[in-house]
């Protein structure tokens, strides 16, 4: 049976994007079902229009340079690669509520559920990570 | 050169795309079937092992040529339940006795290429099992033939059709190259 991996992504930068999308599609590419559930700025990370653009830590911004000659791909295209590989992606609805966001803010084909949505895929999944 | 049945190019590639590539392409590869990956990413080698190591594939090894690195997989094939048919069998360590008593002996390994480059017995002779058939010429049908492989079931195959085309005494290795504790050899720079 393939194992399972929970994130939890809580955080809206650009390297927080990095860390989620590739443990994500790493885990996807070798077989393991994956689930992110997006809560707080974290939903930064499936918004249509901020993960374009995610910011840098302060004071790290010369960082772009190096993302471009180790030709990481962009965020945008991690996300979708992700998607095809069936990773699911939870939208926190509380979240979403306190921020007055809908559904349509967000890239297509996620999920919206509440903490138990959640809860439910990783009660048993073999690997919990927080970002 | 190592002959392989696809070739990725993942140059330039960074961590995790080789691997999400690798898998794809593996999708649609035929059980057996050998992948060459290239890249450029340190981090890849590890990755590799590990990733062949969870999905089941084998992990043959890994060629260094400048900056890029070659890695070599081989499609899980589940090879190891089919039943075994050809009678004459002989174990590793009797097999090994008789190569120490005569460096003659003539041993015919019948893996991939790919998985004979990076580790086979020093004297055994590379012939592939979807080449057999229009080799058969290079071999005497008088000797004796240990035939070899990873687990002893495409050895199992290649007595059988051996023995078929006239060949009057071959012998199965079992289990084979996954458990040969005799001397190795590499035919490819690492």
């Amino acid at each position: 049976m393939s194992k399972k991996v929970a994130i939890i992504a809580s955080n809206g930068g650009l390297f927080d994007a990095y860390k989620v999308f590739n443990i994500a599609t790493a885990a996807a590419a070798t077989d393991q079902e994956v689930a992110i559930f997006f809560t707080f700025e974290g939903l930064n990370l499936i918004h249509k229009v901020a993960n374009q653009q995610l910011p840098m830590p302060e004071g790290k911004e010369h960082f772009a340079e190096g993302f471009a000659r180790a030709n990481a791909p962009s965020i945008p295209e991690l996300l979708s690669m992700a998607q095809e590989m069936d990773v699911k992606f939870i939208g926190c609805q509380m979240t979403m509520d306190v921020m007055g966001l809908d559904k349509e803010a967000f890239v297509d084909g996620i999920e919206v559920g509440g903490a138990v949505t959640f809860l439910e895929f990783a009660k048993d999944a073999d690997v919990t990570l927080t970002f | 050169m190592i002959k392989t049945n696809s070739v990725l190019d993942a140059k330039g590639l960074a961590c995790p795309m080789p691997i999400v590539r690798t898998k794809k392409v593996m999708n649609g590869l035929e059980a057996g079937e050998v992948l060459e990956v290239q890249a450029t990413d340190k981090g890849s080698t590890a990755d590799m092992k590990a990733w062949a190591e969870s999905t089941g594939h084998q992990y043959l090894g890994t060629v260094e040529e400048g900056t890029v690195l070659k890695h070599y997989l081989r499609k899980a094939s589940g090879e190891e339940h089919e039943e075994k048919k050809h009678e004459k069998v002989i174990s590793n360590e009797e097999l090994l006795q008789k190569i120490e008593e005569n460096q003659k002996t003539i041993v015919l390994d019948v893996r991939e290429s790919a998985e004979y480059a990076f580790n086979h017995i020093p004297s055994a002779k590379s012939l592939p099992m979807g080449e057999l058939e229009e080799r058969f010429s290079e071999l005497d049908k008088e000797s004796e033939i240990f035939v070899i492989c990873r687990t002893g079931s495409r050895s199992d195959l290649a007595a059988q059709k051996l023995t078929a085309a006239g060949f009057k005494q071959v012998v199965n290795v079992e289990p084979g190259m996954s458990q040969w504790n005799g001397p190795t050899k590499k035919s490819v720079n690492e």
